[in-house]
């Protein structure tokens, strides 16, 4: 993002979420920034990374998001801020870390950022990542719009300085993709001077007395928060129905309301600060109504809070209404759209807000438009031969073997895309680590053969300890690792085989053959576009005993599309083309299905959709009657 | 008590299927096409005897290290898989047995002559099973081109043994003796149609002489396909080994590959014998008799009644063959080849006669028997 790093303020930038977020980090004088990518979180790092061409502070990728806590914690106990960015599934990793350091506190301005990914749209779950602030007792800010991310960001690192603790942030998918005018402040100068004072230790002991403390330092935020123009309230000074909301719902909210023209008979508590939760204020507008109506994303944390605090104070506020997800008034799960809200406001109020005539119209026209699309991995992909020579190896077996899965672009293989091969996906190195379980398993008579797959960011990230225990234990694992020399999933960040970092120094990247090797593990390495002999690798590695590795090593497709591209244009002979004909039965659009082959329905054909190939010609080897043609591009 | 937790199971089964079995259900597709029919009713019964015939007609089937795999499934409603496939029934479709001038045994099929011979070759008797009589006839076609290739199986390269085509002396050499184990050589053939080869000699086992018969009943192209073969070799067949459970199983009892050689002597042996780089060693044949291909228990030919010329072992004559005659090709090549002194001819014992046709006989009644108990 251009003009990012600018150091005067007072101006609007066209921001994105996750680049306001960046902007307040750096307006609050953060110095060092550490993260893992994951989708929708990783531009706050990216943008982070930019800026630090030009300032002095420190931004890095690290091997995993407990990791990036921890360094990014060291930054603020020698007294430089510092900010930790992860999507949901990340806190998870450091939660560990986590759970410990609240008790430790901590010295210059410690904020963790979460981007939820509501509805799951780019993530293996939907996971409610507030859910940890409770857990963690670290106070949790929801901004709705760039502008109030920028805002609470730079905010969040005094709250963590005032109260010496972590500050979570939780931003969603919507809000780190959105792009609105932001209003920008002018920056700091950067002088962080660390210094790690050895009068002071950061640790859990004493137990309990750190806890009280603990609660304590939440205290201490709750009576910041009563006064925080984070929250604020909209509406009737008598509504006839309170909405509680947070985040991009509120957002959702306010254009429910305007446009059933509720205002004069909704009102709006818009709380920025969940936990904990401002209790005078909440107070204070719970006694306006009797009904109460919560809207958020993913799981119901006000809901539930928010409930819990109106039961307390029954006595003083009186009996209430509460609507939500418990009550089904709102979907349990799922991402909060303006189009759920007005549903739910429409059934309260009794508001017919569907243009029916128009729906009438519209809908047979655009039935058919949109045509219905799975998810694919990309023309070129290397991860469909890897999957291709898997399945053949697999099938050869015949002993009902399957893929373990992972994180990555390749968790595409529980899809016809991958050949339906991948029977499990969880967590980032739990591939590896079911596979170990599935190793020891044939003392009980399981001879299934399991094949697990893992990326390479995958293997630094969380697979090395479940290797480590498959040798340990002896256990019958054949793992590959689909190298693709990427992050390509999360957007081609490097990672530790890369050979560079986030801030493009040239550091030595971590021989992974020479790792395994360490553990006397035996490792080879095959191409995945020689779909043939890498099948047979594999199948060869299937009939042995302990730990083996194959590392299938190929560029990824939009990388190499990038900086070499693709040697072939490709074309189908027609003449030679089967089609649907006994002996092939579109066997390259049915089974091998690259969307760079098309059905051409005049000569019931196959052929190439020359737009969307990029060359990379391993077709031509699946065709039985070598009907695809590769040709030297001129 | 138990009536409590039986009350639970009832709650439980009330409640229906689990999420996971109603996903599964989702998961798996209607199966009616024609590999479906193949698939159930011989691979998926563990029928296949590896005869190689749908394999490499198109991608859907592989044959890999002793076994035939289906790779991906197949959604035509007619296949020629199905139709060539041996233990498929047949039903409507007759096939041609040659009929003029032939005698007609129901125990050895349709033959103009059974003689016993023995190749003249002393590198094909080294290396060839018995009298060698199949890789000089081999040898001797393809010299004298009545053939241009021949379809025969190798030794295996780290693998188990597979079709191959062989278009020289030496070629053949490499693919003399016996294996005993499936090893779908009519993968080979189709491969070799596919691209172009003409004049084709094939050998073969039983199953696979049937299904070159079918061929030319088979889809579009099935008569084109078998009018590229001219020259059939059966050989004898009680049964076929499967390669990787018998191998598993001889691994364990510390058996080294390679393969160099492998023998079943005419009983009463009652052993079967393997040639490593460890020398010769001797197991049971009951020890090895689990290993037989279940579908081969189904077949009802021995002597390979669809081939030009069938070839065996004669019990207790070493260094000799017995060859049945059936057609006039058979006849003349044999002919030709004893008059140039490739093989000598002798007549077959009346004894040994009555053996092969009771054998043969016996193997015709224990394949009806199991296919009734099967189907």
């Amino acid at each position: 993002m251009k003009g990012i790093s600018q150091r005067s303020g007072d101006i609007h930038l066209l921001l994105q979420g996750n680049e306001a977020i960046a902007r307040g980090a750096l307006e609050a004088g953060v110095v060092f920034c550490a993260g893992y990518p994951g989708n929708p979180s990783s531009e706050i790092i990216e943008t982070l990374a930019e800026a630090a061409r030009d300032l002095p502070i420190y931004v890095e990728w690290s091997v995993n998001e407990k990791v990036a806590v921890e360094a990014a914690t060291a930054a603020s106990f020698t007294g430089c801020r510092a900010i930790v960015v992860m999507k949901q599934n990340g806190i998870n990793v450091a939660l560990d870390f986590l759970t410990n350091l609240t008790l430790s506190g901590t010295r210059a301005g410690l904020v963790l950022v979460t981007c939820d990914d509501p509805s799951g749209i780019s993530s293996t779950n939907e996971e409610d990542a507030r859910i940890f602030a409770r857990i963690i007792d670290a106070p949790l800010l929801e901004p709705t719009t760039p502008q109030e991310a920028l805002v609470m960001t730079t905010w969040a690192f005094e709250l963590s300085e005032k109260i010496e603790n972590i500050v979570m942030i939780r931003s969603v998918s919507r809000l780190s993709h959105t792009r609105t005018r932001v209003l920008i402040n002018e920056l700091p100068s950067f002088d962080p001077r660390p210094h790690f004072d050895t009068g002071l230790s950061f640790h859990t002991f004493p137990v309990v007395a750190k806890h009280k403390m603990r609660h304590e330092k939440l205290d201490l935020a709750r009576v910041l928060f009563e006064k925080s123009s984070f929250n604020h309230y909209e509406g009737a000074v008598r509504p006839e129905l309170l909405i509680v909301s947070s985040g991009c719902a509120w957002t959702y909210v306010t254009e429910a309301v305007d446009i059933l023209e509720l205002s004069d008979r909704v009102g709006t508590l818009k709380l920025g600060t969940t936990w904990p939760l401002p209790k005078g204020f909440l107070k204070k507008h719970l006694a306006k109504c009797d009904r109460v109506l919560f809207v958020e994303d993913v799981d119901p944390f006000l809901e539930d809070n928010v409930k819990s605090f109106g039961a307390d104070i029954c006595m003083e506020i009186g009996p209430k209404e509460y609507m939500g997800k418990a009550s089904g008034h709102t979907p349990s799960c799922g991402e909060q759209t303006p189009a759920s809200i007005l549903r739910v406001l429409g059934r309260l109020f009794s508001v017919d807000w569907q243009d029916h005539a128009f729906m009438d119209k519209v809908s047979p026209i655009v039935k058919d438009i949109a045509p219905p699309r799975e998810f694919g991995l990309c023309p070129g992909c290397p991860h469909r031969g890897s999957y291709y020579a898997i399945k053949t190896a697999l099938a050869w077996d015949d002993r009902d073997g399957f893929v373990s899965g992972d994180i990555g672009c390749y968790t595409m293989g529980i899809w016809p895309t991958g050949f339906n091969q991948v029977k499990s996906v969880h967590a980032m190195g739990s591939g590896l680590g079911l596979a170990s379980g599935y190793g020891k398993l044939d003392r009980f008579g399981f001879h299934q053969p399991v094949v697990t797959v893992c990326g390479d960011s995958t293997f630094f990230h969380a697979a090395i300890p479940a290797l480590i225990n498959a040798k340990f234990n002896g256990a019958d694992v054949l793992l590959l690792i689909l190298d693709n020399s990427a992050t390509a999933m999360t957007g081609f960040q490097p990672h530790p085989g890369t050979g560079k970092t986030a801030m493009g120094t040239k550091t030595d990247p971590v021989d992974m053959e020479a790792l395994c090797r360490s553990l006397k593990v035996d490792v080879e390495v095959a191409d995945p576009y020689d779909m043939l002999s890498t099948a047979k690798i594999i199948y060869r590695n299937m009939q042995q005993k302990g730990p083996r590795v194959l590392i299938l090593r190929r560029k990824c497709a939009l990388v190499e599309g990038r900086e070499r591209g693709f040697p072939y244009k490709m074309r189908v002979d027609q003449d030679l083309c089967l089609g649907e004909e006994c002996g092939c039965d579109r066997y390259c659009l049915r089974i091998f299905r690259c969307p760079g082959l098309v059905w051409d329905k005049h000569a019931q054909k196959a052929k190439i959709d020359g737009v969307i190939c990029v060359g990379c010609g391993i077709c031509s080897d699946i065709c039985p009657q070598r009907a695809i043609l590769r040709e030297e591009r001129e | 008590m138990v009536s409590r937790v039986l009350r639970g199971r009832l709650l439980l089964d009330h409640i229906g299927p689990t999420y996971t079995e109603v996903l599964k259900r989702q998961m798996e597709s209607s199966a009616s096409g024609a590999q479906d029919r193949l698939i159930n009713k011989v691979i998926d019964k563990g029928l296949c005897v590896a005869c190689g015939a749908c394999v490499g007609l198109c991608p859907y089937f592989h044959y890999f290290d002793g076994k035939v795999l289906a790779m991906a499934r197949c959604s035509r409603d007619t296949g020629r898989c199905v139709e060539i496939c041996p233990l498929i029934d047949r039903g409507d479709i007759a096939l041609d047995k040659m009929t003029s001038d032939v005698m007609n045994t129901p125990e050895i099929g349709p033959y103009k002559k059974i003689i016993m011979a023995c190749s003249l070759d002393k590198e094909i008797n080294e290396k060839a099973q018995y009298g060698g009589v199949v890789s000089s006839l081999i040898t001797y076609a393809l010299g004298k081109d009545i053939i241009r290739s021949a379809i025969l199986t190798d030794a295996g390269d780290g693998y188990a043994p597979a079709g191959t085509v062989a278009r020289s002396r030496s070629d053949v050499i490499g693919c003399a003796g016996s294996r005993y184990t499936a090893s779908a050589g009519l993968e080979a053939l189709n491969m070799a149609i596919k691209t172009g080869e003409q004049k084709l000699g094939i050998v073969g086992l039983p199953c696979q002489m049937e299904a070159l018969t079918r061929m030319r009943h088979m889809g579009s192209d099935g008569e084109n396909r078998a009018n590229s073969i001219v020259l059939k070799i059966g050989l004898f067949c009680t049964w076929a080994l499967d390669y990787r459970s018998l191998f598993a199983d001889l691994r364990n009892r510390g058996l080294r590959e390679p393969i160099l050689k492998c023998d079943i002597p005419p009983p009463p042996a009652g052993v079967f014998q393997i040639c490593t780089r460890d020398g010769w060693r001797e197991f049971p044949l009951n020890d090895i008799r689990p290993f037989i291909k279940k579908g081969c228990s189904l077949c009802q030919d021995m002597t390979a009644e669809w081939s030009d010329i069938s070839v065996g072992a004669i019990e207790g004559i070493d260094e000799w063959n017995t060859v049945v005659l059936r057609t006039d090709l058979g006849l003349r090549l044999m002919e030709q080849a004893t008059e140039d002194g490739v093989v000598k001819v002798d007549d077959l014992p009346k004894k040994n006669l009555m053996h092969l046709a009771e054998a043969s006989f016996n193997k015709k009644e224990r394949g009806r028997l199991t296919r009734g108990e099967i189907r």
